[in-house]
């Protein structure tokens, strides 16, 4: 995992995209591993009786994604400081969502590197929002 | 519809908890949650590799902050929490004939990392719920709970705002926003 330096950007910077495929193991697996065990993230008949075509994908697990497509791309030493998204179309399972991200703010006195972060399924955008975290000078 | 309602302010700002967890911040909970995301971040699992990003020990991921203190698989809070919910003004929309729900946004800010060891509680509050607005998805009401999250010296360790949308499905056509 490379070791990413603040020297190294710039506004407009962009991320390396990252494709996460929705399998129904993603989506189980990241609900129970943030011990969400709300019948719509495992239970495709509790999912459609609510309404959806399917079981999705919940919340922590979509955090959990958004931090590591960022620390990905910034190495072990950053530090994560805010992760704040916008919640839109579901993850469906045998969806693809794709991570994009682009540096809108650096601050060298600081450190502190302000990341719009997108991942978008085939529904369009499944999460949107900006990431703070400080890297090394 | 909305006539019958009660001053939804008188919700805002009154304070619950603390909301405790089961289980202190663990390696195998982070192993866990590092395997299915797909996060291969070795200060989640390598106490050398933390130490060479100057953390004192292994770390979790900071998005794990509300994971600790789930309720869990029998849906119970753990043992010293209080009872009742920032959220309880989601119930009155409800009964008022607000049946949907659907999240919107969720911050989180980060004033620590946490390691194996620490005890995570947060407090809650509902921090603001809007006047009456439509969407496309129908007519209701923003509500923002904010959770604050400490460790076992008291320490604040982060935040979260968790934004919902409680609602009355409508029509599109009355959209405005």
């Amino acid at each position: 995992m490379a070791e990413l330096r603040l020297s190294k950007l710039a506004v407009g910077s962009k991320l390396p995209e990252l494709s996460i495929d929705i399998t129904p193991r993603l989506i189980v697996g990241g609900a129970i591993a943030s011990r969400d065990y709300q019948n719509v993230h495992h239970d495709k008949d509790a999912a459609q009786a609510l309404g959806s075509p399917d079981i999705f994908m919940n919340i922590l697990t979509t955090n959990g994604l958004v931090g590591r497509y960022v620390t990905d791309w910034a190495g072990p030493a950053a530090r994560l400081k805010k992760v704040d998204i916008r919640l839109g179309a579901p993850n469906f399972p045998g969806d693809c969502m794709t991570f994009s991200g682009e540096v809108q703010a650096c601050d060298t006195a600081t450190g502190e590197v302000t990341v719009a972060v997108a991942g978008n399924n085939r529904l369009g955008p499944h999460v949107t929002g900006t990431v703070i975290l400080h890297l090394l000078p | 519809m909305s006539t019958s309602l009660p001053d939804l302010q008188q919700y805002v700002g009154k304070e619950f908890g603390p909301f405790y967890s089961w289980d202190p911040v663990n390696a195998p909970m982070i192993r866990h949650w590092c395997e299915a995301m797909g996060d291969t971040n070795p200060i989640y699992t390598s106490d050398e590799a933390a130490q060479a990003a100057d953390h004192q020990q292994l770390v979790a991921p900071p998005t794990m902050l509300q994971a600790w203190s789930m309720v869990g698989y029998a849906g119970d809070r753990a043992p010293g929490s209080s009872s009742g919910s920032a959220f309880a003004v989601l119930e009155v929309l409800e009964a008022a004939g607000y049946p949907g729900v659907v999240a919107v946004n969720c911050e989180q800010e980060y004033e620590q990392y946490l390691q194996p060891g620490d005890e995570i509680y947060y407090k809650a509050e509902l921090e603001s719920i809007s006047a009456e607005k439509t969407t496309a998805l129908g007519t209701g009401f923003f509500a923002t709970e904010k959770s604050t999250f400490y460790n076992q010296r008291d320490e604040l360790v982060g935040t979260m705002r968790f934004r919902v949308f409680k609602y009355r499905p409508g029509s599109r056509e009355n959209a405005d926003g």
